[in-house]
């Protein structure tokens, strides 16, 4: 089994570059009411025209919702696609339009301020829900720099906010595709008491460090190595999952605080009951908020 | 007991490594992907168990990329680091 085929996501976007500036030029002139109602007949296009779109958004939905066929599932589709959009759209106008356009509230800050005096950094295991981005623009109170996991593809045209503006970024990126999959960074981050931010639910590497773990009723694959980093750090493992509360609001639910043991060993299967939490927590998070779990590849799939 | 033979024993011992014993780890084999087979998550454990056992620190993707490429490699990181 190679990278590539346990891989199976790709950060390419859907759009093409051309079609992204449009909506840029559109947030310009009238903002996020202008940009979101295009978005309704755009995702509508995309949904309609586009067989490629309607199978990857059937992935999540035919797990999440069993019993819905033909037009109740073309609905979905559209709901899954236009919060997709929106949540695009929000991180464009907080690139564009500034940080103040969006609000992020965050109920937890003494549970995380606890957290990072222990000294040993803290790991946000997050998914791909709501914007992480402007969710992580909630946790400036904690003054501590974020490092963040994450794999930029050729192809990948999306702008981060602050990519708008060429500001500053705003956190450190670490790149699982590097040397031993950045986890030398990543461990060098914690052991200075920052901030890791990992998502939990898609695959890296190999098959050998992810656990099969029933999600939305069937087994689904996810990896286990914050947990591990977790286990070798001494690291809390925080669960925080962003969601949409409105047209120019987030909210950011700290959903688990998860300890991991030392010397936990080396196979997955001494890392199940943490995953297994994290799991559960994502559950809960999509009986929620149904549209707003944005992965578009089989996670289901069998090897 | 040499570093060489000292690290191969720590190794097989903290890693859980099952399928191998110490004395079948050649000192010029790669420790990472063919070789050993360690992965990127038993590098996060080196990481800790160097500095347990020997308080060296290893401390970015630069000195890993020239202290993780075999036993020999990794000996050799711990003695310079020890002297300075």
């Amino acid at each position: 089994m190679t990278k590539k085929e346990a891989r199976q996501w790709t950060s390419r976007s859907i759009g093409s570059a051309f079609q992204h500036k449009i909506f840029y030029v559109l947030i310009r002139i009238g903002g996020w009411r202008l940009a979101y109602l295009v978005l309704y007949f755009v995702a509508l296009y995309y949904v309609l025209f586009r067989p490629s779109v309607r199978k990857r958004c059937g992935y999540y939905l035919s797990h999440r919702f069993p019993g819905q066929v033909g037009l109740q599932r073309l609905k979905s589709c559209y709901q899954l696609s236009l919060e997709l959009g929106k949540v695009l759209i929000d991180r464009a106008v907080v690139g564009i339009l500034g940080v103040d356009r969006m609000s992020a509230s965050f109920d937890d800050k003494k549970i995380l301020y606890d957290l990072i005096s222990e000294g040993k950094g803290i790991i946000f295991l997050m998914a791909h829900v709501g914007s992480w981005q402007v969710a992580l623009s909630a946790l400036h109170f904690l003054k501590t720099p974020v490092n963040m996991v994450i794999h930029r593809e050729e192809g990948d045209v999306d702008r981060h906010y602050f990519e708008h503006r060429s500001l500053e970024w705003p956190y450190r990126i670490i790149d699982p595709e590097g040397f031993l999959g950045g986890t030398l960074e990543m461990t060098d981050a914690l052991k200075k008491g920052e901030i890791l931010c990992m998502m939990g639910d898609r695959l890296f590497g190999n098959l050998k460090n992810t656990l099969s773990i029933r999600f939305l009723g069937e087994d689904a694959l996810f990896p286990f190595s914050a947990m591990k980093i977790a286990s070798t750090s001494g690291a809390p493992v925080v669960v925080l999952l962003p969601f949409k509360t409105g047209p120019t609001g987030y909210g950011l639910r700290l959903a688990r605080v998860i300890r991991v043991p030392e010397g936990l060993g080396r196979t997955g299967d001494h890392f199940l009951p943490y995953m297994e939490e994290y799991v559960r927590a994502l559950e809960d998070f999509t009986m929620e908020y149904p549209f707003q779990f944005f992965n578009f590849y089989d996670m289901w799939k069998r090897f | 007991m040499n570093l060489n033979e000292e690290l191969k024993k720590i190794i097989v011992k903290d890693l859980f490594l099952e399928d191998i014993t110490w004395d079948q780890i050649e000192d010029d084999a790669p420790l990472f992907g063919e070789g050993l087979g360690l992965d990127s998550l038993d590098a996060v454990e080196l990481v800790v168990i160097i500095q347990k056992h020997f308080n060296v620190e290893i401390k970015d993707m630069d000195e890993g990329r020239v202290a993780f490429q075999s036993i020999n490699s990794l000996a050799s990181f711990i003695k310079e680091r020890r002297q300075s």
